[in-house]
């Protein structure tokens, strides 16, 4: 009797192990690690979502980064018009919250069921990417190749092809606020960081307050300032220079002399916060985040005024496009190409500019009417968004090129923390980053 | 006979979902850890023996962060088993309106972690209100998240403040169950308050003690969540722990098997320290 209910039990066990292996199993294959081979797996594999008739069939899932409730209309006004343009292909909207992105799509990945269109941001594309998990864009979309700025349509680049069709993006506006200039002693807001920096000095002597902040993007100052992060070819880091050790050495004696805190820096208060508070005299970033400033204090962003933003020695603006990428074992591979490019297309995202203050990648959409305006609003949002469409055409995506992109910036971000909090010569810092960086390029 | 058939019954289920949503996947990361399971890849999957858990060894930032967890489970499991035996002695007396005082206590239990983080960052900011009071007494701002030294204290009062009212519960438990004649016959004897529970309470309830250290030393070792909401295990890596590790690993360098390797390990170091928990708790006569 006992034997009988343990061979049961085992019975039991076995089956439901069997049941958890097949569920878990990978019914698509999985892809290879080989990007070229996804790509011509993707050209001679033909597609499943084509019919003979050469119209597009099939189920496109499309995630999205945080965009519903907002942008709920817009995003259905796109579902809607694409399925009338092809009526055997139905789209279906996944919106996800921002911090679950890689939770979610590893999740799908396991079970092999990706979502077909990926809205997915500049870091993890090429995590994404580099794994042989998204469709090649430099083929599969080489018909709209052209229509992107050039230093945008590569910010989605592994070993020398791009996985992802730039969508929404932003260069800098600055948001300042006259009442502190002016009680300081200054009329105009700066125009380069050495200025900056010089009035920052006046600014805390004379209100206390702060001006110039250093933020938590480091490795962007790099860039910003002439400084490669890698060589030319991605397989070394290229920082450890004089300039950037005296870029270094510099910040750190505007640290010593209270010139900024760590706050920011350290992600333990956004910069949103501070310039509401009042507490900074202005705000280098994209216009579409000046909302929060407005949610925050209507007061202070009501008195607030808008102007270009400042450039290092580099002269370039950086731009961090969201990215959509289509993935390579999706099963209606034709019409999720076709989908991003109408995503991305000029049209769409001149619209798409003017629901949420961001700026097209696109030569053709930043020519359009709507962005020669403002450049005399009263409007924060308005004025730095005209601003910021005029650098569009000269902005670059200054991220670190490959998909050690995460592991870089955190080393040289330590790096520099180091020099902050624990006193290191920046040459010294610069020095070990470097090494760190090495080897891990070299994995 | 029957009896035994009607236990099985009523076991079958939740052991059914522990199999399936615990056990199942917990043998599958142990076989991870000694593939290099990529998940875009899952047919690329080769067997790499031991190589993760020597990878772990030799990294350094994994030794950091076994410091750093050891560190903070120093200094959250004494105060989470000594702190609420104070506060469920007090919340124990039998006074009019006890309950509130009871439910005040265990109300910080009932918090998010993730609004408990934002509000103790907002607390421990440079101008926050902590520095405030400070400067109250002349004393300089502190740095508490921005530096090294003062960050991961400053992470383990947050998990004591919102831990001690859960901890609390089980002590007032055992409190509840400890014979009142006992207490009678120690006043007979002349025992102050102080002598009545240090030769009664603590005695008595010395098992709950033990179950109490054994289940904040697990959770001090699974501890993420304030860290990453807090401090992103900074700065420097100062208050990076082994299950921050493992997240990151997984989540953002999408090394699965590294990241099942070092769970692993953690396992081990929490299966020792209870079973030192468990060797003493069986030592004792209670």
């Amino acid at each position: 009797m006992k034997a009988l209910r343990v061979r049961w039990l085992c019975l039991m066990m076995l089956a439901i192990v069997g049941l958890f292996l097949v569920a878990c199993s990978d019914s698509e294959g999985g892809t290879s690690d080989d990007p070229e081979e996804n790509a011509s797996q993707e050209t001679e594999g033909g597609s499943s979502s084509e019919s003979a008739s050469g119209e597009l069939s099939g189920e496109v899932e499309f995630m999205t980064i945080s965009l519903l409730p907002a942008f709920e209309d817009y995003l259905n006004n796109l579902k809607d018009e694409f399925e009338s343009m092809h009526p055997d292909v139905t789209v279906t909207i996944n919106d996800v919250p921002y911090d679950q992105v890689s939770q979610v799509v590893l999740t799908q990945a396991s079970s092999g069921s990706l979502p077909d269109v990926m809205n997915l941001n500049t870091e993890f594309v090429k995590k994404v990417a580099a794994n042989g998990a998204l469709v090649n864009m430099d083929e599969a979309a080489d018909d709209v190749k052209d229509d992107f700025f050039e230093g945008l349509w590569k910010t989605a680049e592994v070993d020398g092809n791009v996985y992802a069709l730039p969508w929404y993006t932003t260069t800098s506006g600055l948001i300042y606020n006259p009442d502190i200039l002016a009680e300081a002693g200054f009329e105009e807001p700066p125009s380069t960081f050495e200025e900056a920096w010089e009035m920052s000095q006046v600014i805390y002597e004379e209100t206390g307050k702060y001006g110039q902040v250093v933020g938590p993007e480091m490795h962007l100052l790099f860039p910003k300032n002439g400084i490669p992060i890698l060589n030319e070819d991605g397989t070394e880091a290229a920082f450890n220079t004089p300039e950037a050790a005296e870029l270094w050495g510099n910040l750190k004696e505007y640290y010593d002399e209270g010139l900024y805190n760590l706050d920011v820096m350290l992600n333990q208060v956004s910069m949103a916060e501070l310039y509401a508070q009042e507490q900074v005299a202005w705000w280098s970033t994209g216009p579409q985040l000046y909302r929060q400033v407005e949610d925050l204090s209507p007061e202070v962003y009501e008195k607030s005024l808008g102007a270009p933003a400042f450039n290092g020695k580099a002269g370039l603006q950086h731009a961090n496009p969201m990215n959509i990428a289509v993935a390579a074992n999706s099963d209606a591979k034709e019409a999720a190409i076709e989908f991003a490019k109408f995503v991305t297309n000029a049209e769409n995202q001149v619209e798409f500019s003017k629901e949420a203050s961001v700026l097209p990648p696109l030569k053709e959409a930043i020519e359009d009417p709507f962005f020669e305006e403002g450049k005399d609003s009263e409007d924060a949002t308005i004025r730095s968004r005209y601003y910021a469409a005029q650098a569009l055409a000269d902005a670059e995506n200054m991220s670190p090129p490959g998909d050690d992109v995460l592991e870089v910036i955190e080393q040289v971000q330590q790096a520099f923390q180091r020099v902050i909090l624990e006193d290191v010569d920046p040459a010294e810092a610069l020095a070990d980053a470097e090494q760190q960086v090495n080897n891990i390029l070299a994995q | 006979m029957y009896k035994a058939r009607h236990a099985w019954l009523f076991l079958s289920i939740p052991l059914l979902l522990l199999l399936v949503f615990t056990f199942l996947p917990s043998i599958a990361a142990l076989a991870l850890s000694f593939t290099n399971y990529n998940v875009f890849q899952p047919s690329e999957t080769e067997f790499i023996g031991f190589d993760h858990y020597i990878r772990a060894f030799q990294d350094p930032v994994f030794r950091e962060t076994i410091l750093n967890t050891v560190y903070y489970w120093l200094l959250v499991t004494p105060a989470l088993v000594i702190l609420p035996i104070f506060v469920a002695i007090l919340v124990n007396q039998k006074l009019r309106g006890i309950k509130i005082f009871r439910l005040i206590f265990y109300f910080p239990v009932l918090v998010s972690v993730v609004i408990t983080a934002i509000l103790w960052q907002w607390m421990f900011s440079t101008d926050g209100m902590i520095n405030y009071f400070l400067s109250l007494f002349n004393i300089d701002k502190v740095r508490w998240l921005t530096n090294t030294s003062t960050a991961m204290p400053a992470l383990a009062v947050v998990t004591i403040w919102q831990g001690f009212g859960y901890y609390m519960l089980f002590y007032l438990a055992a409190l509840q169950g400890v014979p009142q004649d006992l207490y009678e016959a120690c006043e007979l004897d002349g025992a102050s308050f102080w002598q009545k529970h240090l030769y009664v309470t603590i005695p008595m309830i010395k098992p709950m003690i033990f179950f109490v250290a054994v289940i904040s030393t697990m959770s001090a070792f699974k501890e993420f969540t304030l860290m990453l909401t807090m401090t992103d295990g900074g700065p420097l890596n100062s208050t990076t722990t082994a299950v921050f590790l493992v997240y990151k690993e997984a989540f953002e360098r999408l090394d699965m098997g590294y990241a099942s390797a070092i769970s692993f390990i953690l396992f081990i170091i929490i299966l020792v320290i209870t079973l030192i928990n468990q060797r003493m708790l069986d030592r004792t006569p209670n």
